[in-house]
């Protein structure tokens, strides 16, 4: 029993020498699950070349990154939609001042299974689908079935957007299947035959297939050129004006380095 | 012959069970066993994610999962015994007690994710230590707190009063007597009351979701006031979050057998205490 209680105050000693608090510059990133891959890259390469940082990057949606931002529990909100009205007065009452700063393009794309032989929709068409009124893939001549359709869930930035871009703010089937985060509706729809959903373009993978929008196929060149309309800034929010180490990381995400980091994580970099 | 029979039957049919039960226990170990042993190797134990989390390892994660549950236990243990002796050798038997034993046994009924939306209000917005170590290791302690009251109380009833009194006609006081002879004599079935539950904290992903995890962090926490990486919330950050799935998933599994081999190792080291205190008392 002695051993043991020896083997138990060292490890308490070992545990709080090891979280004796070392001053490093701490950068607390939360938000948007489309933004999420540019975050953490970006972060990661960013703290290979400070080992002074600390960065810590969480998901969560972009509503939950801007609260956080109002509420002063996070440094950096990511966000895939522009702030709202509301929360710009929220934050004006908590005496906090959010700064948009567009870190990446990207393109939502329109995903089906591999299996369905539709390859071409309109936005009229797409729409419908999303408030019911077309309900079967017969209807758009594909295969019958019914259309199991899968969107972002509220605090969704890709939902927000995809409301605004696609669907004139109309709502969303109640039958849909509201998921939490991009690779949950990637996911659904690349093991359901019948499924359709969107994605931001940074999680197109070879499971899924995504549908050209009036002729027009996502692409990092379409969203560039603006061809593809179903395309919107990404964000990073800070505080007021970046400062210290804030500043520091969201200037190199802006750099051609960090751009060239959007390219590799499947978005498009600005030009 | 035909009560034979029947018990017969009643026999071979919870026979079936205990081998339904050994057969899932058995599919789980297997599955999580081939999909997440190619992941496993000395680098994946040892380094930090690479790459956008498709490359290097998990250390950092097993670490943040250690200081999460090294820190419940600190706050669980000490507070949970406590309550345990006063419950045992100090109060009255009386209806006040039989209301707190009540609230300990329903407090143990908790959905865990209701004591991560507690942490979340409390200790992260309310007390204001943020989303950090110190918050996640305080939600995971109350979790663990009913399950370390009730088997040390458990243990110390299992301690035979002719023990406490003879300690007490030597003229030993009632603390002596509990700090000397029944701490000592109950001290083996409270630390596997400790140790099941140090199993059970290290397992838990929603206390920690909104109180302590992050989704990538590079290298140890710093200090208890940061966000760290832990496996359950790891395994499920990895499954939802990220973009590049297909390499995600394997590190999911990989996670997923350093987890459950974590926990048996754990529960592993209970049972052994167990056996030699019946060894020692039986």
């Amino acid at each position: 029993m002695k051993r043991l209680a020896i083997l138990m105050s060292t490890a308490i000693i070992g545990l709080s020498a090891a979280v004796t608090p070392c001053f490093a510059e701490k950068i607390v990133m939360t938000g948007s699950t489309t933004v999420l891959p540019i975050a953490q890259k970006t972060a990661e390469v960013f703290m290979d070349e400070n080992p002074g940082m600390d960065i810590s990057v969480r998901g969560g949606g972009s509503s939950v990154g801007i609260t956080a931002l109002i509420d002063g529990t996070c440094d950096i909100a990511d966000s895939s939609r522009p702030i709202k009205e509301v929360e710009i007065q929220k934050a004006d009452a908590n005496g906090r001042d959010p700064v948009a700063h567009i870190v990446a393009l990207d393109g939502i794309a329109v995903v089906i299974n591999k299996s369905n032989p539709i390859s071409k929709l309109s936005k009229k068409q797409v729409k419908d689908i999303f408030i019911g009124k077309i309900s079967d893939w017969s209807q758009l001549g594909g295969t019958p079935g019914k259309i199991v359709v899968v969107s972002r869930d509220t605090s969704s930035g890709t939902f927000e957007a995809f409301g605004e871009l696609v669907m004139e703010k109309e709502k969303v089937i109640p039958a849909a299947l509201m998921q939490a985060s991009n690779q949950a509706v990637a996911q659904i729809v690349s093991q359901t035959p019948q499924a359709i959903g969107y994605v931001g373009l940074g999680f197109m993978s070879s499971d899924l297939k995504a549908v050209e929008i009036d002729g027009v196929m996502p692409s990092k060149d379409t969203v560039l050129s603006g061809k593809y309309s179903v395309t919107r800034p990404l964000f990073m929010y800070s505080n007021g004006k970046p400062q210290g180490a804030v500043k520091e990381y969201l200037d190199f995400v802006k750099s051609k380095k960090g751009q060239e980091l959007v390219e590799t994580q499947g978005y498009v970099g600005l030009k | 012959m035909k009560k034979h029979i029947v018990q017969n039957l009643g026999f071979l049919f919870i026979f079936l069970c205990l081998l339904t039960t050994l057969f899932f226990l058995g599919t789980i170990i297997y599955f999580v066993f081939t999909r997440g042993a190619q992941a496993i190797s000395w680098d994946f134990l040892t380094k930090a994610p690479r790459n956008a989390m498709t490359e290097g390892g998990v250390a950092p994660v097993i670490v943040g999962t250690l200081y999460l549950t090294l820190g419940s236990m600190l706050f669980a243990v000490p507070l949970g015994l406590a309550c345990a002796i006063y419950i045992c050798e100090y109060s009255p038997k009386s209806l006040v007690v039989n209301i707190i034993r009540i609230s300990i046994n329903n407090l143990a009924g908790v959905p865990s994710v209701v004591f991560g939306l507690f942490g979340l209000a409390v200790f992260v917005n309310f007390l204001g230590f943020g989303v950090s170590i110190v918050s996640g290791s305080l939600s995971l302690g109350i979790l663990a707190l009913p399950l370390i009251i009730s088997s040390s109380q458990e243990a110390l009833v299992a301690v035979p009063h002719s023990i406490r009194e003879a300690s007490l006609s030597l003229g030993a006081s009632k603390w002596e007597t509990i700090k000397r002879i029944v701490l000592p004599t109950a001290l083996p079935g409270i630390l596997t009351g400790v140790i099941l539950s140090v199993g059970r904290v290290a397992g838990e992903t929603a206390p920690i979701l909104f109180t302590a995890a992050a989704f990538y962090k590079r290298g140890y926490p710093r200090s208890i006031f940061s966000e760290v990486m832990a496996l359950p919330y790891h395994i499920y950050a990895l499954m939802t979050e990220g973009a590049h799935p297909d390499k995600q998933r394997v590190i999911a599994y990989g996670c997923s057998l350093v987890l459950l081999f974590l926990v048996l190792f754990i529960s592993g080291f209970a049972i052994f205490l167990r056996q030699r205190q019946r060894s020692l008392h039986g």
